[in-house]
Formats: C-alpha cells, structure tokens, sequence
C-alpha cells in the first residue's frame, strides 16, 4: 500500500521541486487520497477533509509566533464558514521540528487548548508542504468545490491586530467563492515563520 | 528610533553614525519601508557590496544565524560589504530589538518594517515569499541582486554570495 503512494507521489513532488513556487491558481488538489496523521488519531487526507463547496488548507504549526497571532481567525473561520460546505484543515509539515514542540502529542494539546474544531493533521516528510509549494505558517490555500485552487497566500493584513484589520483577503476569497465568483483577489503574500523541512 | 519619511535624512544619519561593521559604537533603529531599503542599499553602488537579512527575535532559526552574519560583516567590511538588519517583528518590540542588536554588537544604521507586509514583501524581491529568516545579497559594481534565499544557511553559503558581491558583481536575478 505504501509502495503505491510512493510511486505516484514522487512524480508530483518532484515535478513540484523542479517547476518551484507556489501552486498555481487553478491547480487541482495535490496528493488529495495521501493520508495524514489526525490528531483525532484518525488517518485523513484531503479529499476527506473537502466539504461540498471547497476545501481551506493551511500549512500552521505550534510554534511560529504569526501563527500564534493569527489563530484566532482559525478558530472564527472555521465557526463562520464550515457550516456553509467548506471543508477545514491545518497541516503541520516542520518534521525538523518534531521533537521541539512540533510533534503530534503536543499537536493535540495545542488543538485543545485553543478549541480547533477542525483536523489537523501531520505532514510526514513535509510531502504535502513540499508538493503545494508551501514556505511559510500559515501559508494558505483555498480551493473550490470543483477542486481547483482559487486564493492562496495570507489570512488578513494584520497578524497581531484583529481589530485592525483592513484587507480579510481569505474572508473575501471565500465569500467570492461562495458566491460563485471569481476571488478579485487571488494571491497574497505574508510574513511567517519558515517550515521547518527536513534537511 | 523615530520613523524615517525623507529619504535624504538617513544619508545625514549614515554620515554622522556609520553603518554595520563601521566605526560608531552605537546603533539606531529606524521604521521604513521597502523602498526605503532599496534606495539605502543603491546608494552602495559602485562602491560596496550589501548584504541584506530580514529577521524577527522571535525566530529561532534567524537568532541561531545571527551572530555568524555579524562576525562576516565585519570580516569583510574591508574588502567592501556593508550589511543591513531589517527586524520584522511588531513595531511595539522595537525597544527588544533594539536591546537584541546591541547584545549582538550590531553597530550603526538598523531597521524595522513598517509596511503592509504583502506590498512590502514584493517590494523587496518577487521571489520571497515571505518566510523569514530571508538574505537578499547586492553586487558592488552593478547593485543587481547577486543571490538571495529563505531560511537559515550555512557560512559557506553567505560567504559565496559576499564573495559574489564584492569580487565579481554577477548581476541577474
């Protein structure tokens, strides 16, 4: 069974790693059958995690500062958008972080401790991370219900300042998309910690 | 500390303060923005190579690098790099990074962001994505971009940009 995966995985990430950058908007969700360990300790992948009008995955972790500031809007989107089809992941792919807080024990502390009501899975070997293009926590990606990616890049204008916050790019991408429009939108840039791949 | 809207201020201020690596016992940080930056760095030209390194005190790996780029910058200061720090972390922290720069022996002009982070990030190159730490390196003859990466590297890796920089002004990117 692993073996299979492999074979079709491989191809991708390094067609990934050779075209370099993020995953271009329009993609279809890579590696979407892949399983990854939930801290429900259910195996999930991303076609499960899709809800019946899109998918939100976002590459987080526990121990980046600008996830810490942006968490809250984690837990608001999830409140605000999963009851309208859109299904919710955060991915943790720092593997070289596994043993400093990053590790799939801690994963559920932290879920439980900030009332995650949506999966969080680990990224073994940081193929998804690696696959998607994905730099930085939190690094977002928002796809369609036709699969296809439609807004990438940042949650907001303002990690620290919920308040102040003058742009909501996801919020706007994902009332676009639920609207049946094209996100005015598409890609944004933020600051975030580094993932910590593998090396 | 203070945010700096003319442009034509920091070059009073390089005179009278030194930049990294330079004569002056002190340093300053400065609110700015990318273009700020850019036009720090193109004033440079044709007579020293920069080296720049966006970096957060809450970053470990950027804290971990820190000090190496600090020993390279006054390693071949004389050979003709200069090097800027742009903090990335919260405008409230500037008084931590300011106390971080001064443990770190960082002399001279220093800066903090103080930009919408997605215009600024462009801003700055097309080809970061925002991660941090992130090392942009400028060639002295030309002031194009010689090499740039995200996350920490080795010594081997900024001595063959410096040396890039300083020695053979490659171009590009």
């Amino acid at each position: 069974m692993l073996d299979k995966k492999i074979t079709w995985i491989l191809p991708l990430f390094l067609i990934a790693k050779l075209l370099g950058g993020e995953l271009a908007i329009g993609s279809s969700i890579p590696m979407a059958d892949v399983k990854m360990q939930d801290i429900s300790d259910k195996e999930i992948s991303l076609n499960e995690a899709m809800g019946e009008k899109g998918l939100l995955v976002i590459f987080s972790c526990n121990t980046c500062p600008w996830v810490h500031a942006w968490e809250d809007r984690y837990i608001t989107l999830a409140e605000n958008y999963v009851p309208k089809g859109i299904g919710m992941i955060a991915v943790n792919s720092n593997e070289a972080f596994r043993e400093k807080g990053d590790g799939i024990d801690e994963m559920k502390v932290r879920a439980k401790d900030y009332g995650y009501s949506f999966y969080y899975t680990l990224d073994e070997g940081s193929r998804l991370a690696n696959v998607f293009g994905a730099t930085r926590t939190p690094h977002i990606f928002l796809f369609n219900k036709e699969r296809k990616l439609v807004y990438r890049g940042a949650i907001d204008d303002n990690a620290g300042k919920p308040k102040k916050v003058k742009k909501p790019y996801l919020m706007n991408a994902m009332d676009e998309m639920l609207a049946g429009r094209e996100a005015a939108v598409t890609s944004t840039k933020a600051l975030g910690c580094s993932i910590k791949f593998d090396k | 500390m203070g945010k700096i809207y003319q442009f034509p201020l920091l070059l009073l201020l390089s005179g009278l303060i030194g930049i990294a690596g330079g004569c002056s016992p002190t340093v300053e940080t400065n609110q700015v923005d990318a273009d700020f930056i850019l036009k720090t760095v193109s004033t440079h030209t044709g007579s020293e190579g920069v080296l720049v390194n966006f970096w957060a005190t809450w970053c470990e790996p950027c804290v971990e690098e820190f000090p190496m780029i600090v020993e390279l910058s006054r390693e071949y200061a004389s050979q003709g790099l200069v090097v800027y720090f742009v903090s990335v972390d919260w405008l409230e922290e500037q008084a931590k990074v300011l106390t971080f720069l001064k443990e770190h022996g960082v002399t001279g002009l220093s800066f903090i962001k103080d930009q919408d982070s997605n215009e600024f990030i462009d801003a700055i190159s097309e080809q970061w994505t925002g991660a941090i730490p992130f090392t942009i390196v400028f060639g002295k003859s030309t002031g194009n971009v010689v090499d740039l990466w995200e996350g920490k590297e080795s010594k081997e890796r900024f001595v063959s940009a410096i040396k890039k920089s300083i020695y053979e002004s490659m171009g590009g990117s």
